[in-house]
């Protein structure tokens, strides 16, 4: 589903961001990524969304090789990826449930289909009482919710997460990781870039490990759920 | 492709239209002051050439009476009897372009009663002053030829030994025809000035609109909008913003219409005139409602293109 081929990114009048990437993830597979701060992790996802193209090498998303792809089908691509951002990017003058719309108004959907979906996924992230407040009325955790309820509505195949945890308590955090876990045993290719060691420990999934732009090591799932018990 | 995913494509595209649509409509009422401020300046933007046009088909209709305003008033000479006046009506209507109307002084004294309010001073005369007089009409097409035909005439009658007096009223009306030209050239000048104008006004203002919702054109593309998603609503916007113009500025020009008829009949009675001004007619009105709209949706055009090519060229800004 996502295939990495000698990677590298490069910031202008910046050192490399991303140094000789390699990897290949299946379509239906779950992954963590990890790393310092700084390592890299924005950066490799920002590629597949097309928000940046690579320097060197090639990334192939669902077979399509993206630095070949023109402009013109950028938002394809995007229409097949759920994010999850760092800062929720959410819309302040759109209520939650408008924000959660969005990604199925732009395909297009009819408004009961979009009703009942956006319902859907407000419950599953636990604030579909929260359907008509305002974003900035929200916790930083109730942002971080509405921004993960938006990036799965419209059942992409593949999910990516900037640090989804980054504002929640640890309960949440966990409850979160396992809705991921669930929407991959769906089918989704999951994708989540976290500083949060103790809890990828825990999920027992393939874990790549980034530093200082290079990806260091690749813990298959089996190693790291051997590790779990 | 089957028959099936292209209909389905196409009612996701009214969808997304209809969506658009609304949230126009949505983003100028939420700035209602905004709103009413930009369509004040296009509605007077748009009052001028229109009032000037409304002005000038007016002055048309007036023009279009020639057979009035070409007559030639013929004075004849005071020792001239009724049987040399007779004589000298038959001898201008055998002239094929010609046609005259005898009025004997009489008629002209009770004609000058009336109009003039001298009423009884008039009595103190003697004999009555007046000379016989005769109205000549030429018989022309269009007032082209018959500024031509008058001329001729004129110089015709004048060299006649009854004739005393010659006024002709074709000058006026010469003058009138040439201001008219002049007015319509002008028409088409302030026209495409003001259109322009109307162009650039919604521009700007579509321009501040797509700066104030920077944050959200980068997020809806981040979730996969393409241009057309994002430039719809600003499109809409501009279409209203000149649709709303153009209707303020057929009601502005209907209240002067109103304003104006009744101090502008009262002087084109005074020229013995019955006269109703015209404003725009149906059809005309959807024209310049269309127009309105169109040079709006140009001028969001031009602004959003530019901000999406910005976009394109810079990427797009904040980092995740
Ligand atoms: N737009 C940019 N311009 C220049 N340098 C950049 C830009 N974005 C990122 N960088 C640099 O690229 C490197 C990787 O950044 P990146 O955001 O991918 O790190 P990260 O692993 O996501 O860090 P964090 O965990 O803090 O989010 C950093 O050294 C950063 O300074
Ligand atoms: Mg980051």
């Amino acid at each position: 589903m996502i295939t990495f081929e000698h990677v590298s990114k490069r910031y202008p009048g910046a050192a490399n961001a991303l140094l000789d990437i390699n990897f290949h993830l299946d379509a239906g597979e779950m992954v963590f990524l990890t790393g310092h701060s700084g390592a890299g992790k924005s950066t490799l996802l920002r590629l597949i969304l097309l928000l940046e193209q690579a320097t060197r090498g090639q990334v192939l998303v669902d077979g399509r090789n993206l630095s070949k792809t023109s402009p013109r089908l950028t938002p394809q691509v995007r229409q097949h990826i759920g994010m999850i951002f760092q800062d929720h990017k959410l819309l302040s003058d759109k209520t939650v449930f408008d924000n959660v719309s969005l990604p199925l108004i732009i395909a297009g959907m009819r408004y009961a289909d979009i009703k009942k979906r956006v319902r859907a996924a407000l419950d599953k992230v636990g604030l579909l009482s929260k359907e008509k407040s305002w974003p900035l009325t929200l916790s930083g955790g109730e942002q971080q919710r509405v921004g993960i309820a938006r990036a799965i509505v419209g059942m992409p195949p593949i999910l990516l997460a900037d640090e989804p945890t980054g504002n929640l308590d640890p309960q949440l955090s966990r409850e979160l990781f396992s809705l991921f876990q669930q929407l991959n045993e769906h089918g989704v290719t999951v994708m989540v870039a976290s500083h949060d060691l103790s809890l990828i420990r825990a999920m027992g999934q393939r874990v790549l490990v980034l530093s200082g732009g290079r990806l260091i090591d690749d813990i298959p799932a089996a190693v790291s759920a051997a590790a779990v018990s | 492709m089957s028959i099936k995913s292209v209909r389905r494509r196409i009612r996701a595209r009214t969808r997304r239209q209809l969506y658009s649509f609304f949230s126009s409509l949505g983003s100028l009422l939420g700035h209602r002051l905004g709103t009413l401020m930009t369509v004040l300046v296009l509605g007077i933007a748009m009052a001028l050439p229109l009032g000037l046009y409304v002005t000038l088909h007016n002055l048309r209709d007036l023009d279009l009476k020639q057979d009035e305003w070409g007559t030639i008033t013929v004075f004849l000479n005071d020792e001239v009897t009724e049987a040399g006046a007779v004589e000298f009506a038959r001898k201008v209507n055998q002239r094929l372009d010609a046609s005259a109307v005898m009025i004997s002084p009489d008629q002209g004294m009770e004609e000058f009663r009336k109009v003039s309010g001298f009423g009884q001073a008039l009595d103190l005369f003697e004999e009555n002053p007046l000379p016989w007089t005769l109205l000549v009409t030429p018989q022309a097409a269009d007032s082209e030829e018959l500024g031509a035909r008058v001329t001729v005439l004129a110089a015709w009658i004048e060299e006649q030994e009854a004739v005393d007096i010659v006024q002709v009223d074709h000058k006026w009306m010469r003058r009138l025809s040439g201001l008219i030209g002049l007015g319509d050239a002008l028409v088409t000048v302030l026209s495409v000035m003001f259109s322009l104008a109307v162009v650039v006004v919604v521009a700007n203002t579509i321009r501040l609109d797509v700066g104030n919702r920077a944050e959200e054109i980068q997020v809806l593309s981040l979730i996969g909008a393409d241009d057309s998603f994002i430039r719809q609503p600003f499109l809409y916007t501009g279409f209203w913003y000149g649709l709303l113009g153009a209707l303020l500025a057929l009601v502005l020009l209907s209240v002067s219409i109103f304003y104006l008829n009744r101090p502008l009949e009262q002087l084109l009675n005074a020229y013995g005139k019955s006269f109703e001004l015209d404003g725009l007619g149906g059809l005309r009105v959807v024209f310049v409602l269309l127009a309105g709209g169109a040079l709006g949706l140009c001028g969001a055009w031009v602004s959003v293109e530019r901000y999406l090519r910005q976009l394109r060229v810079g990427g797009l800004p904040g980092r995740s």
